[in-house]
Parts: structure tokens; C-alpha cells; sequence
């Protein structure tokens, strides 16, 4: 099966900074992926890449398509949602349906309206008139009535309290989500969303620091809270992270099984939230 | 073979009414055009206001007109008064043709500008649209839908203009001035419309410049439009002490008047009402040679700047972003 996004060696430095240094990595058809990395990782650079709107080096195809060159053909099969700010001011919120509608073909206004009349949008709004989560769930109306393939997210409840959020993601799973689509997220909020991932791809200043399923994450990865006497006998295995909570030590393994390290104390595999504080702490 | 090989023409119109409605890259333009208006809602608005202006004025003035006695003859003389309407006809368009270049000037300036600022333009490029189409969409509505609906509704508004000011003089409300003359009012428009049309494509040089700033400019579109242009004529004074960036801009701004002599075609046109001259508008139709303007090389040549200069303006959109 092709891949809808397969990556090689891309490259991209701005006249300073580094923004993406030799990044390679291939998703799959039906996941979801978060891309998490700290501010100033180049997180929204490599979403950029993905979506040509900014120069790159390396090889990159989405959907079997070279977004540098055939930017306008991959836009068919391509929704994104920047962040909750950018849907122009002045748009009526009837204006914006009419839009989509003239500009897309794959476009159903039905499935729009169905998900408008849940919330409280009225069509003769303007998005200035709409509060921050009202203007996502408008977007989002827009995006689910969307039959594209591949669907790319930067963001996209930042600044949202926690019930919009809730809402966001759950009516991505229930109401979009499917084994024919692919969703890629960058969030802050790992720890909200982390089931949400079958994928993540940590990234630090520019490089790739973890690529992995999150089936692969509880094969590979341990967390162990040692108990005390056992404290030189784990660090003899070589964790690569190790942090004190209540006076406990918790480290997190790398390639041991959960036999080497059963009788140092208690395991379990680690969420995504503290993998990744532990791979961006380290090293 | 029964299969037939021409189709008659009234069943071509229909086909290709069917297929502008159904091809999605018009259905996609006439879209995106229309999303200008909502946007930049003063270029419906403006026309509209001038016209209900003028017809506010239409209604409400007083016979305001003093008509000296000993003129008065001479003023009714039938002749006179189809000069006069045919002047009032032009006159009454000036109001919108000012209000229009303001207007598109400041349109033209945002257009690619203000999705930047208000960074809409991510929400923008996650459409399938491209760059060409977008640029095409704000210079078909900025040289075509607005000059010549701002024609269109300038004539509706001659005739309206007309009609209530015969009826208030029916209602002897009004001096008598003004008398329908078709063949005046048609020469009238005629004029303006060949005059628009070459308008257009003579300033489309400016046109070029302000969506190239627009989409080039970091901020201030404005300031950089007026400031280089300014700086340019004044480096090349002290520099060179030479003048050609000033003379370029001013042939510009009214050569292909100088090269069609309107002037010469003015003062020929010029018809004496007792001590005063009138211009007779029609009369200049009947003297100026529409088709030479036509073969200017000038004209042409700047069309291609234009042409190069939205092209150069799509390329540029490409990759820009909210940064």
C-alpha cells in the first residue's frame, strides 16, 4: 500500500535557524499522527512542507503528489485547519458555506448545515461576531463536510477551553475519522489527546527523535518506578531518563523487556506525555 | 449517418449555458469574484451611494438654475438644449468615475495584502485554489465588474436623473433645460464607454503595480506605492539631473489623451450659448478616432507590463504565508 505521506531528508533553514535537519518518516493510510515537539521545534515548518506553502529541500510526497510542484491538485484530496483564528473576519458564516461549496467539489453543504444546526451559529453571523470555540466548531463544519483524504491540524484548539476541545476531538473521531482517512495533529496538549494518536513523531530543534506507533511505544519503551534498594541495579541497565516523583525514581527504559526489569519494581509502559518529556530532556 | 454534424444555434446557447454552470473552474471564478464584493463590500456600496446621491439631488433641488432673460432664447432653442443634456448626461457620470478610482485604488492595494494581515490566508490556500486563479479573480473584478458596473449603474442613473427632472419640469417645477435626445444620449455613452475601455487598458500598468505591492509589501502597501515612485523621480534628479522617471510616470497618467488631441477635438466641439462656450458631447463623438487609440503600441506594451506584473504577483503568492 502506498503511503500518504513518506518523507526523505528534508531540509529547510531559515537565514539563522535550523528549522528541519534530515527528516524522514512515512505515514500510513487510516492514522492518526501527532506531530509533537516543543515551540520552535519546526513542527509547523515540516506541516508547511507537507502542504507546500513554504521552499523545502529533500524528497516529499503526499498522496503521491510532489507538494512544491502540484500544490493545486493536492489541495483536492487536502483539508487543513491552521489554528482557530484564521477564518476571515468579515465572512458571513452563510458566506463561508456558499464558498466552500463554489470552490470545492468534494464539498457536501448537508453534512455542514446537519453539523451547524447542533451548535448555536447563526448563517447571518460574520466569524467577528463568533466567539474563539464558535469559529472552530465553524471550521470544523466545514472540514467534516470536506471528503478528503488527508486531513492536517496545527493547532487547532489552542486557546479553546477545555469542553470546545473535548467537543473538537471527539466529533473528529465519531463523525470523520475512518479507516480510509488520515489525520495529522501538532498540539501542545499531548496529554488531552494522547489516545487519540495510533502514531506520534517527537521532534527537537529540526530532528526526528522518535517515530513510532503507539503499539511500537509498549514494545520498546519501559517505565520502571525502582524501588530503593534496587536503585544501582536499574541504573546498571542504562535508562535513558530518570526523574524523582514523591521521593520515588522513575526511569524509563529503551530496548529492555519487561522481564530484565520486573523485579526492580513496578513497570508499566509510559504515555506519550512523559515519553516525551523524557526524550526531550535527554540528551 | 444520421448522426448530425452542425448544431443549430439554438441549441448551442443552452449547451454552453449549461456547461459555464456546470464547470467547476467558472463555477470556482465566478466565486471567488463574488467573494470579493463581500469582502470589500465599498465597491458595490460606493456606485449605489453616488447614484442615490444624485437622485436625491434630482429630487430635492430647487430650480436653481437663474436663467438671465435676455439668454433665456437662446437657451430654449432646441439645439442648445440637447447640448445641454447631453453635457448633463457626462457631467452627472464624473462623480462616479472619481469615486470608482479612489475606491479601486485602495481595493487593489489589499487585495492579495489583507489576507496576509489578518493571516486568512491559511484558511485561503487549504482551499483548492490556486495562486493564478486567486490573482485572476481580484483583476477581473478590479478591471472589468466594477468599471463597467460602475458604467452600467451610471447610466441608470443618467436616466433616472433625466426622467425626474422632465417630470418636475412638466410639473413646471424646473426650468425647461433639459429635452430627451436619443441620438445624443447613445453618442454620450458611446463616448464614455470607448473612453473607459481605454482607460482601462492604459492605467492597467497602475493596476499591475498595486497587486504587485500588494502581494509583495510586508506592510504599509500604501506608503511604499507613493514613497518609491517619489524617491525614484527625486535620486534620479540628483543623480543624473534627468527627468525621465517623472516623464514616464505623467505620459502614464495622460498620454493616450495627448496622442487621440481631445484637446484640439474640445475646442472644435465648443458651441456658443450667448457669451458663454459649451462643449457638445456628441459633437466630440463625431470628431474623435476611437481606432487609433487602439494601435498605440503604448497602450499595448503597458498591457503586457500589467500582464507580467499579475503573473509576477502570482508566483510571489505562492509561497507566502502568515509570516
Amino acid at each position: 500500500m502506498t503511503p500518504i505521506i513518506e518523507a526523505r531528508g528534508l531540509r529547510k533553514a531559515y537565514r539563522t535557524t535550523c528549522a528541519l535537519e534530515d527528516v524522514s518518516f512515512t505515514i500510513g493510510r487510516g492514522r492518526i499522527v501527532g506531530l509533537i515537539g516543543p515551540n520552535g521545534a519546526g513542527k509547523t515548518t515540516a506541516l508547511k512542507a507537507m502542504l507546500g506553502l513554504t521552499r523545502f529541500e529533500g524528497d516529499l510526497r503526499v498522496l503521491g503528489l510532489d507538494p512544491r510542484s502540484q500544490r493545486d491538485a493536492l489541495m483536492r484530496d487536502v483539508s487543513f485547519i491552521a489554528d482557530v483564528a484564521v477564518l476571515p473576519r468579515w465572512l458571513r458564516v452563510g458566506q463561508a458555506l456558499e464558498l466552500v461549496a463554489g470552490v470545492h467539489t468534494r464539498f457536501n453543504r448537508a453534512r455542514a448545515m446537519e453539523f451547524l444546526h447542533r451548535t448555536d451559529i447563526s448563517l447571518r453571523s460574520r466569524v467577528r461576531e463568533l466567539s474563539k470555540g464558535m469559529v472552530t466548531q465553524l471550521h470544523l463544519a466545514l472540514i467534516l463536510a470536506i471528503d478528503a483524504r488527508l486531513l492536517v491540524l496545527d493547532e487547532p484548539t489552542l486557546g479553546l477551553d477545555l469542553l470546545y476541545r473535548r467537543q473538537f476531538y471527539d466529533t473528529l473521531l465519531n463523525d470523520y475519522f475512518d479507516k480510509e482517512r488520515t489525520i495529522v495533529v501538532t498540539t501542545h496538549q499531548v496529554e488531552e489527546i494522547e489516545n487519540l494518536f495510533t502514531d506520534v513523531i517527537f521532534i527537537k530543534r529540526g530532528r526526528l527523535v522518535l517515530d513510532s506507533s503507539v503499539e511500537g511505544i509498549a514494545e520498546r519503551y519501559v517505565q520502571l518506578t525502582v524501588t530503593p534498594e534496587n536503585l544501582e541495579k536499574a541504573r546498571a541497565l542504562q535508562p535513558f531518563y530518570e526523574r524523582e516523583v514523591f521521593g520515588r525514581i522513575v526511569m524509563i527504559f529503551d530496548g529492555r523487556t519487561s522481564s530484565e526489569l520486573a523485579s526492580l519494581g513496578e513497570l508499566r509502559t509510559p504515555s506519550i506525555a512523559d515519553l516525551f518529556v523524557a526524550k526531550m530532556e535527554s540528551a | 449517418m444520421s448522426t448530425p454534424t452542425a448544431v443549430s444555434p439554438s441549441e448551442g446557447t443552452p449547451a454552453i449555458g449549461t456547461w459555464l454552470l456546470s464547470n467547476p473552474h467558472v463555477r470556482m471564478f465566478q466565486t471567488l469574484v463574488r467573494r470579493e464584493f463581500w469582502e470589500h463590500r465599498s465597491l458595490w456600496m460606493t456606485p449605489l451611494v453616488v447614484s442615490v446621491l444624485l437622485l436625491l439631488c434630482a429630487l430635492l433641488t430647487h430650480g436653481a438654475l437663474q436663467i438671465d432673460a435676455s439668454d433665456s432664447a437662446e437657451w430654449l432653442d432646441p439645439q442648445i438644449k440637447s447640448i445641454v443634456f447631453a453635457l448633463a448626461q457626462w457631467g452627472l457620470t464624473v462623480p462616479f468615475y472619481l469615486a470608482m478610482m479612489l475606491v479601486l485604488s485602495f481595493y487593489l492595494l489589499d487585495c492579495l495584502y489583507g489576507e496576509r494581515r489578518d493571516r486568512s490566508i491559511l484558511f485561503w490556500k487549504s482551499l483548492p485554489v490556486g495562486d493564478g486563479m486567486t490573482v485572476a479573480a481580484k483583476v477581473f473584478t478590479g478591471c472589468v465588474i466594477v468599471p463597467f458596473g460602475t458604467f452600467a449603474i451610471a447610466l441608470v442613473t443618467d436616466l433616472l436623473f433625466t426622467l425626474i427632472w422632465d417630470l418636475r419640469a412638466v410639473l413646471g417645477r424646473t426650468p425647461e433645460l433639459v429635452v430627451w435626445d436619443t441620438v445624443a444620449f447613445i453618442k454620450t455613452q458611446a463616448l464614455m464607454f470607448f473612453g473607459l475601455v481605454i482607460s482601462i487598458l492604459w492605467y492597467a500598468p497602475y493596476v499591475g503595480c498595486f497587486v504587485l505591492a500588494s502581494a509583495w509589501v510586508r506592510r504599509n502597501v500604501l506608503m511604499w506605492v507613493t514613497l518609491i515612485p517619489l524617491l525614484a523621480v527625486i535620486v534620479e534628479r540628483i543623480a543624473f539631473g534627468t527627468y525621465y522617471i517623472y516623464n514616464l510616470m505623467v505620459y502614464r497618467s495622460g498620454g493616450i489623451w495627448t496622442s487621440l488631441h481631445l484637446e484640439g477635438i474640445f475646442l472644435k466641439a465648443l458651441t456658443g450659448v450667448g457669451q458663454a462656450a459649451v462643449i457638445s458631447i456628441p459633437s466630440v463623438y463625431d470628431r474623435v478616432h476611437i481606432a487609433p487609440a487602439f494601435a498605440n503600441i503604448d497602450l499595448w506594451l503597458g498591457v503586457i507590463f500589467a500582464g507580467a506584473c499579475f503573473f509576477a504577483a502570482a508566483r510571489i503568492r505562492r509561497y507566502r504565508d502568515d509570516t
